[in-house]
């Protein structure tokens, strides 16, 4: 890979031997990075790969423990979000931070209004007009003069992207911003980005699609396990290349082989079910004792699949049958009701009462166990707590200590044990291990192991394509809401999964 | 992964939490009590005589019973501004009912039954006509109170039987009849909200309505029957307003949400739901009713008592949310 090979002008930032520790994981491990002139520069990596975290360091959204920002090779400090801005560092995420009943010129001035007076009274005119302009120079047919809030979602990502470059950025950081674009806006974005390009806006770009990477970028760099794996010129590399360099050599140890295997019972059938966030109907089977991985990269369609499935979201079409027989099934309660449990990806949002106690979080669900009589009986809940706790060796042994103050792994295992008290025969995982640490994550794989070997049949949804390689029996990788790949444990490889999940 | 040394040290601090959290919550409030009951002691000889104190639980006892209610309100994240208008439509509807029919009995039963419709109008517009319990009660606050109103065309029902006053003024022995009803609802409400599975359903949609959702508790239902008890407790809390002055006063009650909800705010319950004990309540119902009652006996004006009363929940909150 030759570093002189094109004219693209002098190195714009450069990234030296960038640490950073959360909680004792060290999510980075020394990174190095550069970005040139006016080129756009990828951003390769699994799920946790470091390349957030990255991004969080440059915009000073996060602090560095160790290591060197240089822009034009001088060094800076970037404390926070407002003096990386000062530095002419921008950043798009993927959750949109427009004011939704504001109109367009209003959202591109947001913080920097030109003000007319003492009172703050702000310039509506001129700022509709400098929009304009602006919009106009990228060739964006938008009226300054709507509300955010009738606006598509690429129209409101374009919206953002200009109004980062209202302040002068000269280094733009886009975090997948295709998503839940069209083909057509994507054009018009890759179009901007173009035109950016030549008025010298450096541009870092994170995907999970390789081929906008093919379209886009010129050079790319492969994150793994918290380090830059190698930077690449596209033009010199193919698709393959890159999934090798995301993926590294694999670690089976992880991964305990699997005692037991799925009975030839069917437990549940789903037929041509689509719920309202669906893109697509769905078909697939799952037998009793079966670990079953439903993989794709995000915005695949998992999540929206399995709120589908346990009744939080309203089906639209379709027909689910467990033991061959068809249930309707609207919301969670009738999930329960039919023994299927659900441990949600979010897990502080929406699978814990932080502030209650373990005994609260594990009993709340089966608490009609524990009733004698009328009342509950405070020894019985307590049992209940304390046993699921020890059966998920959940550290440190205190039912009475608020789930808060558990670790990323003790909260999860905390989660799956308010639903293994109620004994369900089917069980749906979003993303177990999704922010917890390998000694936990092996633990967590054990426990659904175990379960399946009782004969419970358990989803995993997840976009860890090594987790789902290394404990399912068989996965379907699903890409924009369809499945495009069904693989069995003997078939299967990681690289296969990722290569039909990014479809590169 | 897990050190033997993380584990002890973890277990250490739990224990220096659970004081703090004592000290932040029940303890913490019993120990303001206790400073103003030596206060009042030593500025008047009469404050803590057994009259004074039985005096002092009747005097709570109604704020006590709607406060109980409205903590069931806001464990589950929300609140009821309509409480005082509730408790005097109640208070009205159970006159007029008395002296309708006759009966006394007849008389408790609607005001208990139009406390409880009331609350559940609330419950049903909050949560399937999804407005803010705050716009909603606040609207009630108004529609209650002028109801009540246009019903007695502004003048107070009187002519009630001298029975009828038993409840609200009556004694047994030394102790007020409505000291005994207020204990009552408050047996009734301490095992309702730790020993079933409704409060505890109730504790969690106001911890987090979402994860509530996902663990299969029928939230929907559970915001409604919150709404339920506090308007059937403002009904009875109407009813003793009117049995004690034997008179039903379309005008009764009014700013008694403020008092209500300053007794739950300091009895420690989080005004974002999840927080908040029935134990609590009763003891901030009870430095309300110390304060009011001592400052009355020292002879404080009527006008700068509101100012003290303000300014010590204050700093009880205060001193709650430092160490």
């Amino acid at each position: 890979m030759s570093d002189q090979k094109n004219d693209i002008g002098k190195t714009v930032l450069k990234l030296e031997n960038i640490k950073k520790t959360f909680g004792g994981i060290q999510a980075l491990k020394g990174v190095e990075f550069s970005l040139r002139e006016g080129e756009v520069h990828a951003l390769l990596g699994e799920n946790g790969a470091g390349k957030s975290t990255l991004i969080k360091i440059l915009t000073g959204v996060h602090k560095m423990d160790t290591g060197r920002i240089l822009i034009n090779d001088k060094a800076v400090e970037v404390d926070n979000p407002i003096s990386a801005r000062f530095k002419g560092i921008a950043a798009i995420y993927q959750e949109l931070s427009l004011v939704e009943s504001l109109n367009v010129a209003q959202n591109i001035y947001l913080g920097h209004e030109p003000v007319r007076n003492f009172f703050g009274a702000v310039d509506f005119k001129n700022i509709l007009k400098k929009s304009l302009d602006y919009l106009q120079t990228f060739g964006i047919e938008i009226n300054p003069n709507t509300l955010v809030q009738d606006l598509g979602m690429g129209e409101k990502r374009i919206v953002e992207i200009v109004k980062a470059l209202s302040i002068d950025a000269r280094i733009l950081v886009l975090d997948e911003p295709t998503t839940g674009m069209s083909a057509a806006e994507i054009d018009t974005l890759f179009r901007i980005m173009d035109d950016m390009k030549k008025k010298s806006v450096n541009m870092i770009y994170i995907t999970h699609h390789l081929e906008e990477v093919f379209r886009i970028c010129d050079r790319a760099s492969v994150f793994r396990d918290g380090e830059n794996a190698g930077t690449f010129n596209i033009s010199e590399v193919d698709s393959s290349t890159l999934v090798k360099a995301m993926l590294g050599k694999e670690l089976k140890d992880e991964f305990t082989t699997r005692m037991g295997m799925a009975e030839p019972v069917e437990m549940l059938r789903v037929e041509g079910f689509r719920s309202e966030r669906m893109s697509q109907p769905i078909s697939f089977s799952l037998k009793r004792g079966e670990i079953l991985g439903i993989t794709g990269i995000i915005g695949a369609g998992k999540s929206e699949l399995g709120l589908g499935l346990f009744g939080v979201d309203k089906k639209v079409e379709g027909q689910l049958y467990i033991k061959d027989v068809p249930v309707d099934i609207k919301t969670p309660i009738e999930a329960q009701n039919n023994a299927i449990a659900f441990i949600p990806e979010d897990r502080k949002e929406l699978g814990l009462f932080l502030d209650l106690s373990v005994e609260h979080n594990i009993t709340i669900t089966n608490i009609d166990a524990v009733i004698s009589k009328t009342l509950i009986s405070k020894r019985k809940r307590a049992g209940m707590a304390q046993d699921t706790a020890e059966r998920l060796k959940v550290k440190p042994n205190d039912i009475k200590m608020a789930a808060q103050n558990l670790s990323g792994g003790n909260q999860q295992k905390v989660v799956l044990g308010k639903w293994l008290s109620g004994n369900p025969e089917i069980i749906i995982l979003d993303e177990p291990t999704r922010g917890i640490d390998v000694g936990a994550k092996s633990e967590i794989y054990k426990i659904i192991q175990n379960l399946a070997d009782e004969g419970v049949s358990v989803i995993v949804l997840s976009a860890e394509f090594k987790e789902v390689n290394g404990i399912c029996d068989r996965i379907l990788v699903l890409r924009k809401g369809r499945i495009i790949e069904e693989l069995t444990r003997e078939n299967s490889s990681t690289e296969k999964i990722l290569s039909a999940a990014l479809g590169g | 992964m897990e050190k033997p040394l993380k584990k002890d040290s973890i277990y250490k601090n739990d224990h220096i939490t659970k004081v703090r959290k004592l000290l932040k919550g029940e303890l913490g409030l019993l120990l303001i009590l206790a400073v103003l009951i030596v206060t009042f002691m030593i500025l008047s000889p009469y404050f803590f005589t057994s009259r004074n104190l039985l005096n002092i639980t009747r005097q709570i006892s109604i704020t006590l019973i709607v406060a109980i209610g409205m903590t069931f309100v806001i464990l589950t994240g929300e609140i009821d501004l309509s409480v005082g208008s509730l408790a005097a439509l109640a208070g009205v509807a159970a006159a007029a009912a008395i002296n309708a029919t006759g009966s006394i009995l007849i008389g408790i039963i609607a005001g208990l039954v139009m406390g409880f419709a009331m609350g559940a109008i609330n419950g049903l517009l909050i949560v399937y006509g999804k407005v803010q319990s705050f716009i909603v009660t606040l609207a009630m606050l108004g529609i209650a109170r002028g109801i009540a109103l246009v019903w007695t065309g502004g003048k107070p029902i009187s002519g009630l039987p001298i029975s009828f006053g038993t409840m609200g003024a009556g004694y047994v022995g030394m102790v007020p009849v409505s000291t005994i009803i207020a204990a009552g609802v408050f047996l009734i409400a301490y095992y309702f909200m730790n020993r079933t599975k409704h409060g505890i359903y109730m504790r969690s949609i106001g911890a987090n309505t979402e994860a509530a959702k996902l663990s299969a508790i029928p939230v929907k239902k559970y915001r409604i029957i919150a709404f339920l008890i506090s308007g059937l407790l403002s009904g009875l809390g109407g009813i003793l307003i009117t049995s004690r002055l034997l008179s039903a006063q379309p005008t009764a009650a009014e700013g008694m949400e403020l008092n209500v909800i300053a007794a739950v705010i300091l009895g420690g319950a989080s005004l974002s739901g999840g927080i908040g004990t029935i134990l609590g309540t009763l003891l901030g119902a009870m430095v309300i009713g110390v304060i009011d009652n001592g400052m009355n006996l020292v002879g404080v004006s009527a006008f700068f008592q509101q100012i003290v009363k303000g300014i010590i929940i204050l700093i009880a909150v205060m001193a709650k949310r430092g160490e």
